[in-house]
C-alpha cells in the first residue's frame, strides 16, 4: 500500500490494525463464499442441507458491509472544513445500481433518478460516496422483498443562508426498524447504544454529513394517515462557483 | 480450452479459485504468491495464460506493479483484477487490467467474466 502510516498516533496504529484485519475477513468471507457456492451447485445435496447453505450467504454480506462500515467511520478522521473540496453527488448515483447489485446479488433492484441534473457539486471528501453508498444500501436492507424499487431526487436549494444540494432517496416497500421510528437520531446517539449498533449505518450518515456542515434525515412516508415506505435525505453544501 | 494464471498471496484463496475454475473448465497454468513470482513465471513460460487472475496487495511486489510489468512484456495480456481494496480499482485499470472485481464476489460473476474474456479472442 502507498498510504504512509505515523503509528505513532493512537488513531493511526488503529486505522492500521483495522485496515489489516478487515482485508483479512474480507478473503475468508470470499473463501466462505466461494465454497458455499460450490455445495449449492452440488445436485446430490438433500434439500434442508441446502437451505442451510443458503441461509448462510446473506450473514456473508453483513460481515462484508461490517468492514466497509469500519472502513467508512476510520475515514471521517480526515474530515476537516479545509480539506473539503468539491465532488460531485452524481458520480454515487450514477453507480448505484451496479453498488446495489453487488452488494444484494439475490434481490431485484430498480433505481430510477427522478431529476434531469447532471452535476451536483457540494462540499465534501470521498466519504461522500461512501454515504451515499451506505444510505442506499440501507434503503434496499430495510425493504424485505426480492423486489426493490428505489427513486432518486437530486434538488438544489437554499439552507441555513447557504446553497445545498439535497438526494432524496426513496423506498415505498421498506419500513424504519421499530425503535428508532420518531426518534431524532442523535437521540439514539447520545442515549441508546443498544439501539445504535442497529442502525450504526443511519448514525454513520448524521456524523458525516454534520462534520461536513450538512445534514441527514431518515423518515417514514405517510399514505391516507398511514406510515409505509422510508425516505432519506442527505443535504450538504453546494460548492462555490460549481 | 481458456488457460489461467492464478496470483493470490493467501493459499486458501488460491485453492478456491483452482478448485472452481477447474470443475467450470479452465485449464490452471500456474499460480504465484506474489507480484514478482507472477512476473518471474510469466516471462519464463512458453505456454502464456488467456487470462490473469491478480490480487492487489501482496507481499515483495503488489497486483498493480506486477500487472504493469506484464503489460509492458505484452500488451494484449487479459489480467481480471480482484482485491478487497475497492479504491485500488482506478490504479488497476490504468495499470492494464480489463476488469476489477472486489472481493467477497461471487465466482459466478468471475467465471462470467471470464467466458466474456474468452469470446473477445
Amino acid at each position: 500500500m502507498t498510504e504512509k502510516h505515523d503509528l505513532k498516533k493512537p488513531l493511526e496504529q488503529f486505522a492500521f490494525f483495522m485496515d489489516i484485519l478487515g482485508h483479512d475477513i474480507l478473503n475468508n468471507n470470499q473463501a466462505v463464499l466461494g465454497y458455499l457456492e460450490l455445495i449449492l451447485a452440488e445436485p446430490g445435496f438433500e434439500k434442508k442441507v441446502r437451505k442451510y447453505a443458503e441461509k448462510a450467504v446473506p450473514h456473508i454480506r453483513t460481515s462484508t458491509l461490517l468492514v466497509e462500515n469500519i472502513k467508512k467511520v476510520l475515514a471521517t478522521r480526515d474530515i476537516e472544513p479545509s480539506s473539503l473540496k468539491p465532488i460531485d453527488l452524481m458520480g454515487p448515483v450514477s453507480r448505484a445500481p451496479k453498488n446495489l447489485e453487488r452488494f444484494f446479488p439475490d434481490k431485484t433492484i430498480k433505481v430510477s433518478v427522478n431529476s434531469k441534473v447532471e452535476k451536483a457539486w457540494v462540499m465534501g471528501n470521498s466519504a461522500v460516496n461512501d454515504l451515499v453508498d451506505n444510505t442506499l444500501v440501507d434503503t434496499v436492507k430495510l425493504d424485505p422483498g426480492r423486489s426493490v424499487g428505489i427513486t432518486i431526487k437530486l434538488t438544489e436549494h437554499e439552507c441555513g443562508g447557504y446553497m445545498c444540494w439535497s438526494v432524496r432517496i426513496e423506498n415505498p416497500n421498506a419500513a424504519l426498524p421499530p425503535i428508532v421510528r420518531d426518534r431524532e437520531i442523535e437521540s439514539i446517539y447520545r442515549e441508546d447504544s443498544s439501539t445504535a449498533v442497529r442502525v450504526v449505518g443511519m448514525l454513520f450518515a448524521k456524523m458525516i454529513t454534520s462534520n461536513m456542515g450538512g445534514d441527514f434525515n431518515a423518515k417514514e412516508l405517510r399514505s391516507s394517515g398511514e406510515k409505509r415506505g422510508v425516505v432519506f435525505t442527505i443535504t450538504l453544501r453546494k460548492a462555490d462557483g460549481k | 480450452m481458456t488457460s489461467v494464471l492464478i496470483v493470490d498471496d493467501e493459499l486458501f484463496i488460491v485453492e478456491l479459485y483452482r478448485d472452481i475454475l477447474q470443475l467450470r473448465g479452465y485449464r490452471v497454468t500456474g499460480t504465484a504468491f506474489d507480484g514478482e513470482e507472477a512476473l518471474k513465471k510469466y516471462t519464463a513460460s512458453t505456454d502464456k495464460p488467456d487470462v490473469i487472475i491478480m490480487d492487489h496487495r501482496m507481499p515483495v511486489m503488489n497486483g498493480v506493479d506486477a500487472t504493469k510489468e506484464i503489460m509492458k512484456l505484452n500488451p494484449s495480456q487479459k489480467v481480471i483484477f480482484v482485491s478487497a481494496d475497492v479504491l485500488v480499482e482506478k490504479e488497476a485499470r490504468d495499470a492494464g487490467a480489463v476488469d476489477f472485481l472486489p472481493k467477497p464476489f461471487r465466482m459466478d460473476d468471475l467465471v462470467e467474466k471470464m467466458e466474456r474474456i474468452a469470446s473477445l479472442r
